[in-house]
């Protein structure tokens, strides 16, 4: 079958039962409400609306004061986060904002005389100094007016990278730096975006963003979890441990570092890499939080599910939604 | 599209790779001729003659509204008086409905038919819109069936205005979300029942139980006949694909729109044919290894300008990415030609498919 149509469905009810109140919608029951933030909360607030007018409460983020009340409005569409007697509101869908220590991927948008714009999915573009890159030849090397002209040999327009925000502006855009070995260009790879930190389903922080998966047949493959929500699934590549001085392992680790040419991939590879990104579209669509141990459930349910149900390479519609299943299950 | 950020040529490399395979790996696990699922739905503006909705997967949607309205003919400048006695002098009542379509055959002109193409964010003479209405507009008139339909009797004739609304960003080329909504509006499109003969002021029947398909459900030869949709397909090395993302429209080699219509009594056949500038071509190479500056610039800056230059036409795009060059070979047209308008092809396929949409 070459085309599936399908009729508009109206949106998936909320999985837990919508508590019916016959009262006023702007009278929420605030006291009654856990402390902290209820995710499975389904009372949607909207910009505008009256929180409260009890003035025991502190009004926190996403929500504002008229000068002349005390009423606390909402400024956002979202759903009530309440910590001791502050109140906020938690949006239902936001751009990623960038925190200092977060591991981000960001693609090259433009490319300055001394730093480059990256963007990473935040509502600003952020900034990747040449000063703060790793330079080819050891660390230690100091950045001259050479490497300033050949600034596109590191980084061009379009290329990814992986790397740490490092420091925040003023207007809230991010610093970032890939003065590490585990940073830098990506390249063996495929790349997909899914939203990231800041609500809805999407990649949420984790201990380790950044893993290896051992394919059924593909071999090893490398999945990088930007915490803005960009994603990358690459060939796990082995670095030569070559017993060489502290400043050798400098030079080999940086050989390849600005390297645009892709190793050899085999075909089975290829395969399971699509098959890893095809899990955790299901996952996306599922509206299931993106993580290591999810990936890892969903990408070991579609295996189980090839062998009962046959191999399938697309994983959407009905596939997907098995291995959602699966996974909400408990793996 | 111009405005999006290329991809990085080591994704390009990958991408290109992959999909060149046999058979290709796309990134999303269809095969070649797997459309991504959409969900469809028609009849939903109740003061248009037809309209459809239909959603991409990738969040694109576009809304199609079809309005009739009869209008007065003017004189066609090669007309003689012979055409309309002829005409008329078909007096002797109980017309067919056979003999009703011969009659109109040929009789319709291209003006009675107008198409507007709202895309957010771009100007209505933006180049995408006006190529894209352009490639619209000929599909449905090549077809021929459509604008003879249109004709009421000499003197009067239905002008037909298909509207498109793009609702969503163009997140990959619009074409043939917009195509298809097109062909189920039109599929759907109804007009009022004539009561009035010949050449009277044409007078409708009020009742819209009893108005007629534009395109006629029913009957032996004419529920065969259906209007063109265009699909879009890319090939990348020897790989056809249809209904690209845009990962793989982002690395093809070529892509090509191709209109097929179904005509009454017979298969498909192409009705239109289009190539379209594929964005990779406005990405940039790679750089081989060999060339890296940053990770032996010794060897580097010992080449001269025009070795590294033989060195990257060696190279051929077998290592790094390379953007494609040239055209397409004319095996590879046929063969997507082929595979669109073959029994149980693929043209076939999603025409089946999207009459079987429901209200």
């Amino acid at each position: 079958m070459a085309i599936t149509i399908l009729a508009p469905a109206p949106p998936p009810a909320p999985a837990h039962n919508r508590r019916v109140s016959t009262d006023d919608e702007d009278d929420l029951d605030i006291d009654d409400l856990p402390s902290g933030h209820a995710t499975h909360s389904t009372n949607i607030i909207t910009p505008g609306q009256t929180v409260t007018d009890d003035v025991q409460w502190m009004r926190g983020h996403g929500t504002f004061a008229e000068a002349d009340s005390t009423a606390i409005r909402s400024t956002l569409a979202g759903t009530l986060q309440k910590t001791n007697k502050l109140l906020s509101i938690v949006p239902l869908r936001a751009r990623y904002t960038p925190e200092i220590g977060d591991l981000v991927i960001g693609r090259i948008v433009e490319v300055q005389s001394r730093r480059w714009k990256v963007d990473v999915a935040a509502p600003l573009l952020a900034n990747l100094l040449l000063s703060s890159i790793n330079l080819p030849g050891g660390i230690l090397r100091k950045r001259t007016s050479v490497d300033e002209l050949n600034i596109r040999s590191f980084f061009g327009e379009g290329e990814l990278l992986v790397a740490e925000v490092q420091s925040l502006f003023q207007d809230g855009s991010a610093s970032l730096h890939t003065r590490s070995l585990k940073y830098g260009k990506l390249r063996n790879g495929y790349f997909m975006a899914v939203s990231g930190m800041g609500g809805g389903s999407g990649v949420v922080r984790a201990k380790r963003q950044i893993f290896t998966m051992q394919t059924a047949r593909g071999g090893e493959v490398d999945v990088l979890l930007g915490v803005n929500g960009y994603i990358w699934i690459a060939k796990h590549v082995e670095e030569e441990q070559e017993t060489v001085g502290i400043n050798r392992l400098e030079e080999t680790a940086s050989a390849k570092m600005y390297s645009s040419q892709n190793d050899e991939i085999s075909l089975e590879t290829r395969r399971e890499i699509s098959k890893i990104a095809g899990c955790i579209r299901a996952l996306v669509d599922g509206g299931v939080k993106v993580e290591e141990e999810r990936i890892r459930w969903a990408y070991d349910a579609n295996l189980e599910l090839d062998e009962t149900e046959g191999e399938t390479e697309y994983l959407g519609g009905e596939r997907g939604k098995a291995i959602v299943e699966i996974v909400l299950g408990g793996g | 599209m111009a405005n999006t950020i290329p991809l990085s040529p080591a994704e390009l490399s990958y991408l290109h790779t992959s999909l060149s395979q046999t058979p290709p790996i796309r990134p999303d696990g269809r095969s070649p001729t797997q459309f991504r699922p959409l969900v469809a739905e028609t009849d939903i503006l109740p003061s248009a003659n037809g309209s459809a909705r239909i959603c991409f997967a990738d969040g694109t949607e576009a809304i199609v509204g079809v309005k009739a309205e009869v209008e007065k003919s003017s004189a066609r400048p090669g007309a003689t008086t012979d055409d309309i006695f002829k005409n008329s002098r078909d007096q002797d009542g109980d017309v067919d409905v056979d003999r009703e379509e011969s009659d109109k055959e040929g009789k319709g002109r291209d003006e009675w038919l107008e198409i507007a193409i709202e895309i957010p964010g771009m100007r209505d003479d933006d180049s995408l819109p006006v190529f894209l209405s352009a490639m619209l507009t000929e599909a449905l008139l090549s077809d021929g069936g459509l604008k003879d339909r249109l004709w009421i009797n000499s003197r009067f004739h239905w002008r037909l205005y298909i509207d498109i609304l793009l609702l969503s960003q163009p997140r990959s080329y619009p074409l043939p979300l917009l195509s298809l909504t097109t062909h189920l509006a039109l599929i759907s499109t109804r007009i009022p029942a004539l009561i009035s003969e010949h050449d009277e002021d044409p007078l409708f029947n009020d009742d819209w139980e009893a108005s007629t398909f534009l395109y006629p459900r029913s009957g032996e030869l004419q529920a065969r006949s259906k209007p063109p949709v265009t699909l879009l397909v890319v090939s990348i090395g020897e790989a056809v694909l249809f209904d690209p993302s845009r990962d793989e429209l982002a690395v093809c080699d070529s892509a090509m729109a191709i209109s097929v219509a179904q005509s009454a009594g017979a298969g498909l056949k192409v009705v239109a044919l289009r190539m379209i500038d594929p964005p990779s071509r406005l990405t940039a190479g790679g750089v081989p290894q060999v060339l890296n500056s940053t990770s032996n610039p010794a060897a580097t800056a010992s080449l001269s300008p025009a070795e590294a230059l033989v060195l990257r036409e060696k190279d051929q795009g077998q290592t790094v990415w390379r953007p494609p060059r040239g055209g397409v070979r004319r095996a590879i047209i046929s063969r997507i030609i082929k595979m669109v308008v073959e029994n149980n092809g693929v043209g076939e396929e999603v025409i089946a498919g999207l009459a079987g949409v429901e209200a």
